[in-house]
């Protein structure tokens, strides 16, 4: 998927979590392959994903009591592992979208030299 | 608080680690799957779509490792590895894994079973409530601690309130009380109480109720039995409450039980029975409550708000004020793990201790020796295993928990071994405690078994990872040398162990001479041939021996095979002793002086004495004749010092006294009164002059006294069936019994010294068994350039000899201190002795003979095979 062409970035440390967390709480439960691919389309081709770097992600977010999971049927009828955001993990959301913004408008305001 | 969740959730993953295994499977393989579904709708074939899936995923083994170490713990699985890994490895050298693990087994399960007889006796606290707060008075006199006497104990309940309450107690000698009227009359362990004993320890009735304070006014005839005297009269029966108990002729109701586990106040003994102090002078054959008798132990419970300091500066001040007072002072010492019964038990078990962890050292070091071959003989593995990336933390760590699996093993089997020991050693040493395993004694094991691990596996690990890659792939399995430091420690722990052996082989050699001396010292009278016989101290049986005293000598003295009987009061060997004062005309008694009274028959000398001077005494020392002494050489010494005593006067008190006088007609040898006792002031005077209660009947026999122990016991039932007599052994098992402890020290440090020195043979084998292997190729080339096999077997012997000196001059310097150290338990060995010499001696035909074994294999080396070998 995506063109081998164009610039594409590994995913910045600890964004992955966000991702993941702003995916399930939008679109509501889903499963690993559906959520590494929103977030592909998300980023129109612009990120390096392996998808497979969901899994421990998951792992990490569910041990962390911010997402949940259960099995449950595919689209094409197959067994899945399905996640859905816990009320922690939209709390948690909150303050990392924050976090980010905040962040990002700080290093924007540094590169603009707007201080 | 997420970090906990974490752990929780990663502990459950650990533990759900199959079925979590196969979600990840399972969610991968489905991902796969959607994810070749969407490619093939872009349109690419089947198997393109496939592979495109796979692409696009990413390492499927990376994501399924990195998923699996995220889920569990995974220094939790590697140690688990580790142990498998290190199972198998045991698994494949058997004679290694057994040797190392029975080792481990012994030496660990020594250490626990001597620790919990130590707990025991010695740190734990008694089983009452609050004990810190307990303590004990005593009123020492120049640094002696004397026991109260009863007027001064009431005197210092009514002037003290620093303790919330004070009780005192003596066992003696109601220890061997007679209780009548159920079965045969059988002996008692009774304690003899103030009535606020239980309230100030703190115990609550198991059932019934205790004494109280007014107990001790009304001289109320009670008693309270202990749990496993219940048990075994009264099967536990309710009904025990209010029976009555014929004790010394003395019926007393059963009040109250004490809880199980409970022994009183004293270490080392556990009554059956606890009566009220106004019975005393009923109980015994003298009245201790008035007068000046020092027989009674204090304790007391601390005011919560007061430091033992601040108490005893306020009790002095109340004992100071006491006009009666004996001088000295008041002293309050805690008595948290209760009055020390069991302090001549202590030292040994100290003793014993530091045996036995000297024993674990050996066994360590011999266990360090192996697997230090070991890991030379597994250089190759170890550089394969470095060469190929395995970082050397991670190898350490993989020995490490092989050592680890061997001491847990090790342990595991050391506990059962403990449990049976340190019965043993109770037993052996006829001590009565309670032993129980608590929390304690696993502490104290996995301590040992870590320690003992750190010892033995840690220098080993390290040396077999410092290895050269490259020489460890160079060489061949066969021909891996080890390390250098490897070798100098393997040496370094043969002069350990024979420093330690000579240690512990003197020890026992300094031990087994004292028993020896012990027995076989110059009592002052000889001992073989002597049966004794013990009657218990009770105010009937006083009465009616002394009126059957001379009827009953006469019959025995008419048995077969009797030479001489002699009875007396508070003799040597006797349970019991009374002491008092003795002054001639101008020589007042002096405070070191301690005399010890002795009430004897005619024939007395003959058996238990020797007279070195006048005469002993006789018949016609009768009760209107005048009255007479003999005393002992030092009584003699002390009392007129180089002159004649003999037609001279003595009397009792410190003070001479024209009315009481004594005239000294002989002379006797010192005697020892127990194998330690010191010889001293000893005060013969006839039974017919001064009535005393008779405690021992002796009897000097012609052949083999025990064959008339039986004939003995009939003529005394015959004499009156009310009678009942404590024991009647050969006075040489008496002696002997005065001996366990010694005889216990003796047997177990010969065992261990024994030990040690076939640690020390199996260690000293090993290294220079293997150090030959090492240079087999050397050797043969030596031999094959014309060395004679005398310099061959020279060459190996000198490597032994000189870790055999090292050996010896440090542990000579060792067991010359704890020679020193020991003095309290030995007897009759001066402070240079041969005993460290013949030790030495042993210790170094022992190693010389380990490594003899295989320099004579080395010196037999045929030089072509060994140069053959590659």
């Amino acid at each position: 998927m995506g063109n081998m062409n164009e610039a594409r970035s590994e995913v910045p440390y600890g964004t992955l979590d966000l991702m993941v967390l702003k995916t399930l709480d939008t679109l509501g439960p889903l499963h690993g392959y559906g959520i590494a691919r929103r977030i592909e389309q998300v980023s129109q081709g612009s990120l390096e994903l392996n998808q497979g770097t969901i899994y421990p992600a998951l792992l990490r977010l569910e041990q962390r009591g911010w997402i949940t999971s259960d099995w449950g049927t595919s689209e094409n009828n197959r067994r899945a592992r399905f996640y859905s955001i816990s009320p922690a993990g939209r709390k948690q959301l909150t303050a990392e979208a924050e976090n980010w913004s905040r962040t990002v408008a700080m290093v924007n305001r540094l590169l603009e030299g707007q201080w | 608080m997420i970090s906990v969740r974490v752990a929780l959730a990663r502990l459950r993953g650990l533990l759900s680690r199959p079925s979590g295994d196969s979600r990840i499977e399972q969610e991968i393989s489905a991902h796969l799957e959607m994810l070749a579904a969407e490619y093939r709708r872009r349109g690419l074939e089947t198997e393109e779509a496939m592979l495109a899936a796979r692409r696009s995923f990413g390492g499927a083994a990376q994501v399924r490792d990195q998923w699996r170490s995220q889920r569990g713990l995974p220094w939790v699985e590697t140690f688990a590895q580790d142990i498998v890994y290190a199972l198998r490895q045991l698994i494949h050298s058997p004679g290694f894994a057994l040797a190392s693990i029975l080792t481990l087994a012994l030496g660990i399960g020594a250490n626990t079973g001597i620790y919990q007889v130590l707990y025991a006796v010695v740190f734990r606290p008694l089983p009452v409530a609050d004990p810190q707060r307990l303590v004990e008075l005593l009123v020492t006199e120049k640094g002696k601690p004397q026991h109260f006497s009863y007027p001064l104990f009431r005197e210092i309940a009514s002037r003290q309130n620093s303790l919330t309450g004070l009780f005192a107690v003596s066992e003696f000698p109601l220890h061997d009380a007679t209780l009548r009227g159920r079965g045969l009359a059988k002996s008692v362990h009774g304690a003899i109480v103030t009535g606020d004993y239980f309230r100030v320890l703190g115990v609550t009735p198991r059932a019934g109720r205790f004494f109280r304070a007014e107990d001790d006014r009304t001289a109320a005839p009670l008693a309270v039995i202990s749990d496993r005297f219940w048990e075994a009269e009264f099967a536990r029966s309710p009904e025990a409450l209010g029976q009555t108990l014929d004790i010394n002729h003395v019926p007393v109701t059963i009040a109250g039980v004490t809880p199980p586990g409970f022994f009183g106040e004293t270490l080392g003994l556990t009554p059956d029975i606890w009566v009220p102090m106004r019975l005393q002078p009923r109980l015994m054959p003298e009245d201790f409550l008035n007068g000046a008798y020092t027989w009674l132990a204090v304790l007391g419970r601390l005011r919560p708000d007061l430091s033992i300091h601040q108490a005893q500066a306020a009790l002095d001040a109340a004992y100071q004020r006491d006009p009666d007072h004996l001088g000295g002072h008041l002293e309050l010492h805690s008595a948290t793990r209760g009055v020390d019964g069991l302090r001549q038990f202590a030292d040994p078990l100290y003793v014993l201790m530091a045996t036995v962890g000297l024993i674990l050292l050996i066994a360590a070091c011999n266990l360090a020796n192996l697997l230090l071959s070991r890991a030379a003989a597994r250089t190759h593995e170890i550089g394969v295993r470095l060469a190929i990336g395995a970082g050397r933390a991670r190898l350490i760590r993989q020995l490490l928990t092989e050592s680890f699996v061997l001491s847990a093993i090790g342990a595991a089997l050391a506990l059962p071994l403990a449990q049976w020991g340190s019965r043993t050693l109770v037993s052996l040493a006829a001590q009565r405690v309670s032993l129980e395993t608590g929390s304690h004694a696993l502490a104290f094991t996995a301590t040992v078994a870590i320690l003992v691990t750190s010892l033995f596996g840690i220098a080993p690990a390290l040396a077999a990872t410092r290895v050269d890659v490259h020489d460890a792939l160079q060489s061949s399995h066969n021909r891996a040398s080890g390390s250098v430091r490897g070798r100098a420690l393997a040496r370094a722990l043969v002069v350990a162990q024979v420093s330690v052996s000579l240690l512990l082989v003197s020890a026992a050699g300094l031990l087994v001479r004292t028993l020896w001396n012990l027995r076989y010292q110059d009592f002052g009278f000889e001992p073989e041939r002597i049966l004794h016989v013990s009657l218990p101290f009770e105010v009937t049986a006083w009465r009616r021996l002394a009126a059957i005293a001379p009827s009953l000598s006469e019959s025995l003295a008419s048995l077969p095979g009797v030479r001489t009987v002699a009875v007396s009061s508070c003799g040597p060997f006797s349970t019991i002793q009374r002491t008092g004062w003795f002054a001639a005309p101008g020589r007042p008694a002096e405070e070191t002086d301690g005399a010890r009274m002795v009430y004897v028959s005619p024939g007395y000398f003959e058996i238990m004495g020797r007279i070195v001077a006048g005469r002993s005494i006789t018949a016609d020392d009768r009760k209107d004749a005048i009255p007479v002494a003999v005393l002992s050489q030092t009584a003699a010494r002390r009392l007129f010092g180089n002159e004649n005593p003999m037609g001279r006067f003595i009397s009792g008190g410190k003070q001479f006294d024209r009315r009481n006088q004594l005239l000294v007609v002989g002379v006797a040898h010192d005697v020892h009164y127990t194998p330690r006792d010191a010889m001293g002031f000893v005060v013969y005077m006839p039974l017919a002059q001064s009535p005393a209660p008779v405690t021992d009947i002796e009897l000097r026999a012609a052949g083999d006294p025990a064959r008339l122990a039986a004939a003995v016991r009939d003529a005394i039932r015959n004499a009156d069936p009310s009678l009942r007599v404590s024991e009647v052994r050969l006075l040489r098992a008496r002696i002997e019994s005065e001996l366990t402890q010694e005889k216990m020290m003796a047997w177990l440090s010969t065992a261990f010294g024994a030990l040690a020195l076939l640690l020390t043979f199996v260690g000293i084998y090993g290294v220079v068994g293997y150090a030959v292997e090492r240079r087999t190729r050397e050797i043969g080339i030596r031999v094959a350039l014309g060395a004679r096999r005398g310099q061959i077997a020279g060459l190996v012997l000198k490597d032994v000899s000189v870790l055999l000196a090292a050996g010896i001059l440090v542990g000579g310097a060792v067991s010359v201190a704890a020679g020193r150290a020991l003095h309290r338990l030995l007897f009759g060995i001066g402070s240079v002795d041969s005993t460290l010499a013949l030790a030495a001696v042993l210790i170094a035909t022992v190693s010389l003979a380990a490594g003899y074994l295989p320099a004579r294999r080395a010196a037999r080396l045929d030089p072509t095979e060994a140069l053959r070998q590659e």
